[in-house]
C-alpha cells in the first residue's frame, strides 16, 4: 500500500479535524468526498507531510514520515496541490515548474525534459514562457498541477483540483487523473461528485473527521438507490444517503 | 512555442544548483531587498555629511539599520506555501544562505557608507545592531509571518530609541538586551544580539516564515 494510516487523529486546539482515520490506498485514483469542515484538507496535509498527526500512525510509500530521512525520501516522490496554491507572479510557467523540480531534487540533467513533459501534460505548452501574472485562474490551477507531477510522483495529493477549471478543462483533467492513476496513488479531495464518478476507482466519504464510507463509486451509487436522498445524479443520492445515515 | 523550445537544459548539478538559487532569490524578491539596503546606505552617507548632536548621531544609524533588518526579514515570506515545504533538503539551506548573505551585504553597505565620516559607534556597532535587529525580524517572520516581519524590529527600534534617550534623561535603561544603548565594545550586548541573530537564523532556516496556509 502506498498510503496506510491507522487511527489517525489531528487536533487544532480543542477542534478535532481528523478523528481516528484508518485508510489504505494503493495505485489508482482515490476520491475523498465530504462536506465543508469534514476534515479532508487536514487529512491531505498530513499525507503531504506538512503537518504531523496528533496521534495515530502513517506510512507513505512504505516509509514513516515522522523520521527525517524517510520523510525526505517520501517528499522526493510526492506531488501536492493544496486548495490555495501561491504563485510568484514574476515567474514564467517554466520557471515555476522548474523551481519545484529542482527543490524535489530531480537530477539536473533530467529537469528540462521533466518540466517540458509536465507543462505539456496540463496543456500549457503554448504558455510556457508566459508570466504567471498574465494567466487566468484556470491556467494557474493547471500550473499548480504541473509542479505536482513534474517529478512523476508515486503519491499525488490534490485538494479541490478542478476548482476554477472550465468544463472542457475538467474533462481533460479527469483523463490526466486516470492516466496518472495507472502508476501512482492519486488522492483527490473534491466537492464535485461527478469528478469522482468519472475518474476515481475508490472513494471515501468523510464527515466530522471520520471516514463514513469507503468503497467504489458504484457501491456509493448503490447506497442511494431506492432512497429519497437528495441529489440530481445517482452518485449525489448515494453521497446524501451516506451522510444522512452518518448524521442519524 | 512549445516548452522544449522555451529554454536550454542545465548542463550539470552545479548549474542546477545555481539555477535553483537564482529562482529562490527571485521568488523572495531579494533584488528589491538589496536595492532597499543600498538606499539605506546612500541615505546614511548623505546624512553623515551634516552635523548631528550626540543623540541624533546615535539614532540615525539605528533607524537605517532597522530599515535594513526589515528589508532582510520580509524576504523570508514564501509566495508558494505548503507545496514548497513538502520538498527536499534544499529549502532550509536556501533560507539560511539568503538571510546570511543579505545580513552580510547590509553590514558591508552601512559600514562602507560610514567610511571617512563620523559614524557613531563605528562598524562594530553596525554589525551588532544589525545582527540583533535582523534576528528579531527573522523570529517575527517565523512566528507571525513574512508579511508582518517588520513589526518586531520596528517595535524594538522604538524601545531602543527610548533607551538612548534615557542616557541623557535618566534613569538610564542599561540592560544588554537593549544593545543599541550600550557601547560598541560591550560584551554582554554583543552576546545578546548574537544570540538573537543565531536563534532567528535557526528558526527561519528550519521552519521558514509562517504563512497563511500554515495556520
Amino acid at each position: 500500500m502506498n498510503v496506510a494510516t491507522t487511527d489517525l487523529t489531528r487536533r487544532f486546539g480543542r477542534n478535532v479535524a481528523v478523528a481516528g482515520v484508518t485508510l489504505d490506498a494503493g495505485p489508482g485514483v482515490f476520491g475523498l468526498l465530504g462536506p465543508n469542515g469534514a476534515g479532508k484538507t487536514s487529512l491531505l496535509r498530513m499525507l503531504a507531510t506538512v503537518i504531523p498527526p496528533s496521534s495515530g500512525r502513517i506510512r507513505l510509500l512504505g516509509r514513516d514520515p515522522g523520521v527525517y530521512g524517510q520523510r525526505r525520501q517520501i517528499r522526493r516522490r510526492l506531488g501536492y496541490v493544496p486548495q490555495n496554491l501561491g504563485f510568484y507572479p514574476g515567474f514564467t510557467v517554466v520557471e515555476f515548474v522548474e523551481y519545484f523540480a529542482l527543490l524535489k531534487e530531480l537530477p539536473a540533467a533530467e529537469v528540462h525534459r521533466a518540466v517540458a513533459v509536465a507543462v505539456e501534460r496540463v496543456g500549457l505548452g503554448d504558455k510556457a514562457t508566459a508570466k504567471l501574472r498574465t494567466l487566468s485562474g484556470g491556467m494557474l490551477r493547471r500550473v499548480g498541477i504541473a509542479q505536482a507531477i513534474v517529478n512523476e510522483p508515486e503519491l499525488l495529493l490534490l485538494d479541490e483540483p478542478t476548482a476554477g477549471l472550465d468544463p472542457a478543462q475538467r474533462v481533460a483533467f479527469r483523463a490526466l487523473l486516470r492516466d496518472l492513476g495507472q502508476q501512482a496513488t492519486v488522492i483527490v479531495s473534491t466537492h464535485l461528485v461527478e469528478d469522482v464518478g468519472a475518474a476515481c476507482t475508490q472513494v471515501a466519504l468523510m464527515d466530522q473527521g471520520k471516514i463514513v464510507f469507503h468503497g467504489t463509486p458504484d457501491e456509493l451509487v448503490a447506497r442511494g438507490a431506492g432512497t429519497t436522498a437528495a441529489g440530481d445524479a445517482p452518485l449525489e443520492r448515494g453521497y446524501s444517503a451516506v451522510l444522512a445515515e452518518a448524521g442519524s | 512555442m512549445t516548452v522544449v523550445a522555451a529554454g536550454k537544459p542545465p548542463a550539470g548539478s552545479a548549474r542546477g544548483g545555481l539555477r535553483l538559487l537564482r529562482l529562490h532569490l527571485s521568488s523572495r524578491r531579494v533584488p528589491a531587498a538589496l536595492a532597499a539596503i543600498a538606499a539605506c546606505a546612500v541615505v546614511l552617507r548623505i546624512a553623515l555629511l551634516w552635523q548631528w548632536d550626540a543623540y541624533g548621531a546615535l539614532q540615525l544609524p539605528l533607524i537605517l539599520e532597522t530599515g535594513c533588518a526589515v528589508a532582510i526579514a520580509v524576504t523570508t515570506a514564501s509566495p508558494f506555501g505548503e507545496p514548497e515545504r513538502a520538498t527536499g533538503r534544499w529549502l532550509p539551506l536556501l533560507r539560511l544562505g539568503t538571510a546570511l548573505t543579505l545580513t552580510a551585504a547590509a553590514v558591508g553597505a552601512l559600514a562602507v557608507a560610514g567610511i571617512g565620516a563620523h559614524l557613531a559607534g563605528g562598524g562594530l556597532d553596525v554589525l551588532r545592531n544589525l545582527a540583533g535587529l535582523t534576528g528579531i525580524g527573522l523570529l517575527c517572520a517565523a512566528f507571525l509571518g513574512g508579511a508582518l516581519a517588520w513589526a518586531a524590529p520596528t517595535a524594538y527600534l522604538v524601545i531602543a530609541i527610548y533607551a538612548l534617550y534615557t542616557q541623557w534623561h535618566g534613569p538610564a535603561l542599561t540592560t544588554p538586551w537593549i544593545w543599541p544603548a550600550r557601547p560598541p565594545h560591550d560584551l554582554g550586548a554583543a552576546v545578546c544580539a548574537g544570540l538573537v541573530f543565531i536563534t532567528g537564523l535557526a528558526a527561519i532556516a528550519l521552519r521558514g516564515a509562517r504563512d497563511a496556509a500554515n495556520k
